[in-house]
């Protein structure tokens, strides 16, 4: 098995999940890399993505496993078929499928366009509840681990997985008390509760 | 000046699928500088139209003379609302240069539910609608290609050019005139119109006696249909974008022949692609692996308008699965009951098989020229039970000519026969059969081109007698919306004078008209009574005498050979297809069955 990170950027970040997984898929049939299937009826090749992220956020730290038998530079040949925007940043062969849906706990992101405030007296509140966008209401406190400004750009890790924070709902929350309009939403980093590849 | 996404980022994240307005395929060609830009505009949405082999030919056709082209599909409600209300220009996919800004755009028309679409995208890019409205200024020529280009007179007020007929090669021609030209002049536009396959409305006049009917075309030229000989050295992309999002036909695909040998009486693209033309076996399979390598598809489709006619299907199924990388299938959407073999279908998932008797009863069959049996439809269907298939889907039409009750309930017959080949060994699953009814549309070049158009009553009386006598278990009935059907009619069959109707639609905010959920019944039938026009001058039954709003365009077909046919149709005899005989049609000099290459 061969585990990888790799970016959604360059346009990809629209991409759906579903069709992102199309992407790869077919990049790996590009590069002649073999994928194992799935028994069954509708076979699929086994590739397993971290958990989705918002279309239209872009991202440096998307991880994925896939089932191959493949001997040879990994990173070269994907990189050479794959979509402008998807593009493989570093990879190890793994014994396991690494599961980032369940072993990446939490985020870093950066986003632009989002004015000063004080971030002490905002990481003091007990409690922020917002709607979420299906509309009940969640305390998202819990799930904001860190914010810092570095210049223009506002750095932030916030959960994810099942103490998952949008980071553009984040965002959207903190122009509505501070002005200004999020742009460039990044995703940095992605931390697990394990190792990257193991 | 170009589009930035990131300008419009917020309206990408917030409306549907944007994936289908950012570019970025793999595969896309990104045009360097040239002297001229060529838009190749669908009106329809991105996943309908990346799924279209002709545009890949044509964009790639400007793209070997030197040209620069790239493609623009309709972008859906949402985003396009969104983009006219913050000023941002309609843009092309891979340049994301405003359409405004090319020197053509060439729309590639698939059927008449999308004109409204024209309009819409042509209003997004800040062009105005209306030729003389553009006139002497700085705008793109506006060109129409595909099926619809035979009888392309409702758009006639809209479009400067026509393409009619194959466009491998007369399209990019046009573009060198222009450049050859200067412009657009008014030599441009003379010389354009003695090209064969180019029409120039604008140098056509129609004049109408009293009743309103057409009475004469007045132009110095006669367009020509543009045909290409052989299909082995014509343009074909070697490499085609892999669509961002999933679009309706997610593969390759491969064209096999154009035209059908066939001939069914009520099928438009079995005349206007006359003559058969196919390519072969090395071709095609050397095509097929370009784009299976290139593109990552596990799936090439065989297109034509009859697979099962294509004289060495045998050699190039086995030809393909030789060369082709392990684990790709094929699939053969076009065939035919009586062409239908156990082998051609075995590598598709055994789950639904779709045959198209198009009538019920024998007689029916015979008016519509479908040359296939009861025995037939029903060994087909045994075959595909014995290798594994549990579901059938049938293809019906009503309100063919000559139509009776008795031709509908022969529809309930057919469906017990089926069931019965069904049942006759002991098989896993139940039978699910859905039959799928349309409503006939009589179309331009074909031998019902005079007939009436069913009305809303006569169709709900037939679709009445349907319903009541296909209620049984297993069995699923569909049909088709009156509404579309007759606009559909109306527009195939209309002259210039519903461009004044269809710009009115446009404003009173009809767009997508082919997506059901979009269609606006009233603002359609308002726009008709606006404009003063009756619709059903459009779907009576025209005179033999008369002149049809079609009839100057020289398709390369006699019309004497369509009113023949119409009389053989009355007469219940079947021609049959071309490789049994020749009937004649105008086309023998040029066509290789003709001469005996069937």
């Amino acid at each position: 098995m061969i585990a990888f990170k790799y970016t959604k950027i360059n346009g990809a970040e629209y991409l759906s999940h579903l069709d992102l997984l199309r992407h790869i898929y077919r990049t790996l049939r590009r590069a002649s890399i073999p994928v194992n299937y799935s028994g069954g009826f509708h076979a699929h090749p086994r590739i397993f993505l971290n958990n989705p992220l918002g279309t239209g956020i872009k991202s440096v730290a998307e991880y994925a496993t896939i089932e191959t038998n493949f001997e040879g530079d990994f990173m070269e040949r994907f990189n050479a078929f794959s979509p402008a925007g998807v593009k493989c940043l570093k990879w190890a062969k793994v014994d396991k499928n690494q599961n980032y849906a369940n072993c990446i706990v939490k985020c870093s992101y950066s986003a632009e366009g989002i004015p000063p405030f004080d971030i002490g007296r905002f990481l003091a509140q007990d409690s922020i509840v917002i709607a979420d966008m299906r509309g009940r209401e969640v305390d998202i406190r819990p799930r904001i681990y860190a914010v810092e400004r570095q210049g223009d750009a506002l750095l932030f890790t916030l959960g994810c997985g099942e103490n998952n924070l949008r980071p553009d709902l984040f965002c959207q929350y903190l122009c509505s008390q501070f002005g200004g309009g999020a742009k460039n939403i990044l995703k940095t980093a992605s931390v697990m509760s394990g190792d990257e590849f193991v | 000046m170009t589009v930035n996404l990131d300008d419009i980022k917020d309206i990408l994240s917030r409306v549907e699928k944007p994936a289908r307005y950012t570019g970025g395929e793999y595969g896309e060609v990104i045009s360097p500088p040239s002297p001229f830009y060529f838009c190749m505009a669908f009106p329809d949405l991105y996943e309908v139209g990346m799924s279209n082999l002709g545009i890949k030919i044509v964009a790639e056709s400007f793209r070997r003379r030197g040209y620069a082209a790239d493609y623009c599909f309709a972008p859906y409600t949402d985003f396009g609302d969104a983009i006219k209300k913050a000023g941002v220009p309609l843009y092309s996919l891979a340049l994301k240069k405003p359409l405004a800004e090319f020197d053509m755009i060439g729309f590639s028309v698939q059927f008449e539910l999308c004109y409204t679409n024209i309009l819409y995208m042509l209003d997004l890019a800040g062009i105005p609608l209306r030729r003389k409205d553009r006139a002497s200024k700085n705008y793109p020529l506006i060109a129409i290609g595909g099926p619809c280009a035979v009888n392309p007179e409702p758009l006639a007020d809209f479009v400067d050019l026509v393409f009619i007929g194959d466009g491998e090669s007369v399209d990019a021609d046009v573009a060198a005139l222009y450049l050859e030209c200067g412009g657009a002049t008014e030599q441009f536009f003379r010389r354009a119109a003695a090209m064969e396959g180019v029409y120039v409305p604008a140098l056509m006049e129609v004049k109408y006696d009293k009743e309103g009917h057409i009475c004469a075309f007045e132009g110095d030229f006669k367009p020509r249909r543009a045909i290409i000989g052989d299909l082995d050295g014509a343009i074909f992309p070697a490499t085609q974008p892999v669509p961002n999002c999933e679009s309706v036909f997610d593969r390759s695909i491969i064209e096999v022949m154009r035209g059908c040998y066939r001939g069914c009486r009520f099928c438009q693209a079995g005349f206007i692609y006359r003559p058969v033309r196919r390519r072969n076996v090395d071709t095609l399979t050397r095509q097929a692996c370009s784009l299976i390598a290139s593109t990552g598809y596990d799936e090439v489709s065989l297109n034509s308008l009859s697979t099962g006619d294509y004289p060495r299907l045998r050699e190039l199924i086995k030809s393909l699965k030789a060369s082709l990388p392990a684990g790709v299938t094929l699939a053969l959407p076009s065939l035919r009951v009586d062409s239908f073999d156990a082998d051609f279908a075995q590598d598709a998932r055994k789950i639904s098989l779709t045959f198209a008797p198009e009538a019920g009863s024998q007689r029916l069959r015979d008016v519509i020229n479908k040359d296939i049996t009861e025995d037939e439809i029903l060994s087909a269907a045994e075959s595909a039970f014995d290798i594994g298939y549990s579901a059938v889907k049938l293809y019906f039409m009503l309100g063919l000519p000559t139509e009776t009750d008795d031709d509908l309930h022969a529809i309930r017959r057919i469906v017990d026969l089926i069931k019965s080949a069904y049942g006759r060994k002991a098989r896993a699953k139940s039978l699910r059969v859905s039959v799928s009814v349309s409503t006939f549309i009589p179309k331009p070049f074909t031998p019902f081109q005079w007939e009436a158009q069913c009305s809303e009553e006569e169709v709900e009386a037939k679709q009445k007698v349907l319903r009541d006598c296909l209620y049984i278990k297993g069995v699923t009935l569909s049909w088709s919306d009156y509404f579309t059907s007759r606009l559909e009619g109306v527009f195939a069959r209309g002259d210039r004078r519903l461009g004044k109707v269809l710009e009115r639609a446009y404003e009173l905010g009809c767009r997508f008209d082919g997506w059901t959920k979009d269609l606006n019944k009233q603002a359609w039938a308002q726009a008709f009574e606006d404009c003063g026009v009756d619709p059903a001058i459009y779907t009576r039954e025209r005179g033999m005498d008369e002149l049809l709003p079609w009839d100057f365009i020289d398709i390369g077909m006699d019309k004497k050979f369509f009113a023949r046919e119409r009389e053989r149709a009355y007469g219940g005899v079947v021609t049959g297809s071309c490789k049994k005989g020749c009937a004649g049609c105008g086309l023998q000099k040029i066509c290789p069955a003709a001469r005996g290459d069937r």
